[in-house]
């Protein structure tokens, strides 16, 4: 797959995003005109970048997360609420104590070209995962905790686990390829990498590279023919054109920036002609501070403790973001695990992070105006993404707050290949980046947290603690939903004291979406990555709506 | 003559292989890394990385690839991009017409309005008109082409409706219905990228034309009896030179692609498989589109050479005597 820029995952997260709970103009109307069919339209939706593939297990860009969802169908998906949700499995049990997951599917599906989908494709999809040739990685993590897989009939899938797997499920979001026609093709270079046949909600129509995917409703689809005849993924590279070709009535969706979305909430001709719509989204920043012992700053606790009391995230929510995100007060998103009440978060308290570092030794030269222990001056270089305003600007408020507390932060911008070298390499003092997780409380953290993780995987903050080590492995074990969330909230509290990651905030997702669109339930993965989300989407067929 | 193109031929090719080492070389300096290329910036673990140990073995260095990229261009391939595995002589011929359409169309319109500028200019001097048209077209040219296309769009596309905003269009039933749609889409790009030249060529026409326009030469030939109209072939045969100069710089950027013109358009041209390439260390491509504007360049140059031969007298004797004294 393609490299990605953080900000490209950012956008790609913007742009899939659509509707929530704090609209902030009165949500579009669910209904079409009296005596009007509900089915037929167009929808049109921007993606700022280009698929690289439409294998569905070799996709691992958003916008080919995006049609592999519409065009394929999975065992399982999420809900709205970020719920497990049945999608082609109509049921699944675990037995044998959580090592065997058996799913059944439902019956009487076929693929676009009329062929049915049954067991054997389950098998053949999961097994061109884990061949090592297809370079997979977005989807092995899942699958390698599989000891085996039997498919004792056309309809169940049987899958044994090499221990009780709790995130199991979230693997299983995994489109499923028709076997009999990848069979005889090269896997890698097969033409139906560039025109997939899947067995989902919408058949690909055709790509035209630079321009435009478009898909066709599936009439024969099992959960019902979609409402929208039509879906054009049209490709528009900046942020400013897909706004005006809303204006210009060209797609039905657009992102906004905080400053667009402060100018066009208040324009009645605006939201007359669109429903404007925010929530927050998964996506959120981060800084790692390398606590490896490769520094003299960020192996202390008390300095990370001291930084995180340092900046001021509040204040650049409501400066720079308008107020439009939330202070991460976890490092779990509410929709993934519900804030503890019991937590008490650290808050931007400049004096509280001046005593805790006269504290470390590091004390204020009043030459220099500059800290130093042992002679050796607080100065350290803080990397980011060159390729986001929002980065730039975070840092430079950070910076300012730094200095006043007499510590030197450089800022250094790289581009996303080169900060993703550093990263791996923990070549870094301190570092701004950002994730999505995708549903599961496993996700993201177990990478970020876990010793394992230090050598290949995504603990680039170099961080070993036992405890949370134990943790991690006791919450992908634990089977029993209490027990699980337990596990993590003590995991939360014990990141929140040690701080190896200061998690900065979630910013929101502002949006505004055609009014001619209605139908459509909110996620906080947006529009289309939800089940079943974009097959109840309408088109008002009623012209000037 | 012959002997002379074959000469320039010949002596473009370690150009060529110098340009492809130099790209190859920047790009394999950049940070480049296949676990980065297949996690599509997403989430792996560190298991997963050493599940593919084995096909990380089998990566090839810079230079094992650069042989087999050179190998097989020998062979007219230029391989498979990395990004979405199409061959790269495909993934640039679907770029290519829009950039060459966009370009041509904006060569057209400079020069179609530049040069009768040049002349009203050049056979007016001074005169007020010529002064206003001259800051006029000085205040285009530094418009900056990103703030010129927003404000065109947000005029014509948004406010006015009467022009699409961006994107190229579908095939119509008939052929005049996709030129007629066609040139709808591609007229603000063109504005966009003409504004900038028609200072340019202006000026260029301006100072040939006067510089013609004064010579004794014309004076005389109108002392003679020629018409005005001859007189001015005369004239437009001495401006040649400078006119057919200036086309060596065009020929290479009519390829070359604007990306952003392309970007904020959202055209599928050049200039954007560029920019994409190189965000994706997509090397295959970001060499192919190289070479091609390498070969355009020298293509280029090839070509006002052997116009210069035909238009001017002056240099063909020149540059053939001195290919015989070389040869």
């Amino acid at each position: 797959m393609r490299p990605r820029s953080l900000s490209g995952i950012l956008f790609t997260l913007l742009a899939a995003a659509v509707l929530s709970a704090c609209t902030s103009s009165s949500p579009p109307k669910v209904g079409a005109v009296p005596g009007a069919s509900e089915y037929g339209g167009r929808f049109v939706y921007p993606l700022r970048t280009e698929p690289a593939t439409l294998n569905f297990v070799t996709a691992s860009d958003q916008p080919a997360d995006l049609v592999s969802r519409l065009v394929g169908d999975s065992l399982v998906d999420r809900d709205v609420d970020l719920n497990v949700v049945p999608r082609l499995a109509e049921s699944w049990e675990f037995s044998g104590a959580g090592r065997v997951l058996t799913f059944h599917l439902r019956p009487g599906v076929r693929f676009h070209d009329g062929h049915p989908l049954t067991s054997a494709d389950v098998k053949y999809t999961y097994e061109r995962v884990i061949d090592p040739k297809n370079h997979a990685l977005g989807r092995l993590d899942g699958f390698l905790p599989v000891e085996s897989l039997e498919t004792p009939d056309d309809r169940t899938v049987r899958v044994v686990y090499r221990f009780p797997y709790a995130p199991a499920l979230s693997a299983w979001e995994m489109p499923i390829l028709p076997r009999h026609l990848y069979e005889k093709e090269d896997f890698l270079t097969s033409r139906f990498n560039r025109a997939p046949i899947g067995s989902g909600p919408f058949r690909f129509v055709s790509w035209e590279p630079g321009r435009r995917i478009v898909l066709a409703s599936n009439p024969d689809y099992w959960g019902g023919r979609p409402y929208v005849d039509t879906l054009e993924l049209q490709f528009i590279p900046t942020q400013e054109t897909t706004l005006m070709a809303l204006l210009a009535g060209e797609i039905d969706y657009a992102s906004l920036t905080p400053v667009q979305w402060d100018a066009y909430t208040r324009d009645p001709a605006f939201t007359r002609r669109f429903a404007t719509v925010s929530y927050l989204s998964l996506f959120f920043y981060y800084i790692a501070w390398r606590a490896d012992g490769s520094n003299p700053f960020f192996s202390d606790p008390e300095v990370r403790r001291a930084m995180a009391l340092a900046l001021d995230r509040e204040e650049y929510v409501r400066a720079v973001l308008h107020g439009l995100g939330q202070v991460s007060s976890s490092l779990f998103h509410p929709a993934i695990l519900p804030a503890d009440p019991e937590s008490r978060p650290l808050r931007h308290d400049p004096q509280a992070a001046a005593a805790l570092l006269d504290h470390a030794g590091w004390r204020l030269d009043p030459e220099t105006g500059l800290r130093r222990k042992n002679g050796a001056p607080f100065r350290f270089t803080l990397l980011i993404f060159s390729g986001g305003e929002d980065h730039a600007q975070f840092s430079q408020v950070a910076q300012e707050s730094l200095r006043r507390l007499g510590i030197d932060m450089r800022i250094e911008r790289l581009d996303w290949p080169a900060l993703w070298a550093r990263l791996q390499k923990g070549d870094f003092e301190a570092a701004l980046s950002g994730t999505v997780p995708a549903g599961d409380p496993d996700d993201v953290v177990y990478g970020m947290l876990h010793s394992s993780q230090i050598r290949g995987g995504r603990n680039y903050a170099g961080f070993h603690d036992p405890e949370i080590d134990a943790w991690l492995e006791e919450g992908r074990r634990a089977i029993d939903p209490q027990a699980r969330s337990a596990c993590y909230r003590r995991i939360a509290k014990r990141v929140e004291e040690l701080q190896p990651y200061t998690y900065l905030f979630f910013p929101k997702v502002l949006a505004a979406l055609s009014r001619r669109v209605t139908g459509v339930a909110p996620s906080p993965r947006g529009l289309i990555v939800q089940y079943p989300g974009v097959i109840r989407l309408k088109i008002r067929q009623q012209p000037g709506g | 003559m012959i002997a002379f193109l074959v000469r320039r031929v010949l002596s473009s090719v370690p150009t060529l292989v110098g340009i492809s080492l130099l790209t190859f070389a920047v790009l394999n300096l950049l940070p480049n890394d296949p676990i980065q290329v297949w996690s599509g910036g997403g989430y792996y673990s560190a298991e997963a990385v050493e599940h593919l140990r084995s096909e990380l073995r089998l990566q090839q260095g810079p230079a094992a690839r650069y042989a087999s990229w050179g190998l097989a261009l020998l062979r007219g391939d230029l391989g498979r991009s990395m990004r979405d595995g199409r061959p790269v002589a495909r993934v640039i011929a679907s770029a290519l017409p829009w950039t060459l359409l966009l370009n041509l169309c904006s060569v057209i319109l400079i020069y179609g309005v530049a040069v009768p500028f040049g002349l009203f200019g050049a056979s007016s001097p001074g005169s007020i008109a010529d002064r206003l048209g001259r800051a006029l077209l000085i205040l285009l040219y530094a418009v900056p082409s990103f703030a010129a296309a927003l404000l065109l769009q947000q005029w014509f596309a948004v406010r006015l409706g009467w022009l699409p905003l961006q994107g190229v269009p579908d095939r119509a039933a008939t052929a005049a219905g996709t030129t007629v749609a066609l040139a709808r889409h591609l007229l603000l790009p063109t504005v966009c990228l003409a504004l900038s030249g028609w200072a340019l060529v202006a000026r260029y026409a301006r100072a040939a034309f006067r510089s013609a326009l004064g010579r004794e030469f014309l004076a005389v030939a109108r002392a003679k009896g020629l018409s005005r109209l001859r007189a001015s072939g005369h004239v437009v045969a001495n401006t040649a030179v400078p006119f057919i100069t200036l086309l060596a710089t065009i020929v290479p950027g009519l390829a070359g692609g604007s990306v952003i013109v392309e970007q904020i358009f959202s055209l599928p041209g050049v200039g954007r498989l560029y920019l994409t390439s190189i965000e994706a260390r997509d090397y295959p491509v970001v060499v192919g589109l190289t070479l091609l504007s390498a070969v355009l360049v020298l293509a280029g140059h090839l070509l006002v050479d052997v116009l210069y031969l035909v238009v001017d007298p002056r240099i063909r004797s020149g540059l053939l005597d001195e290919s015989t004294d070389a040869a």
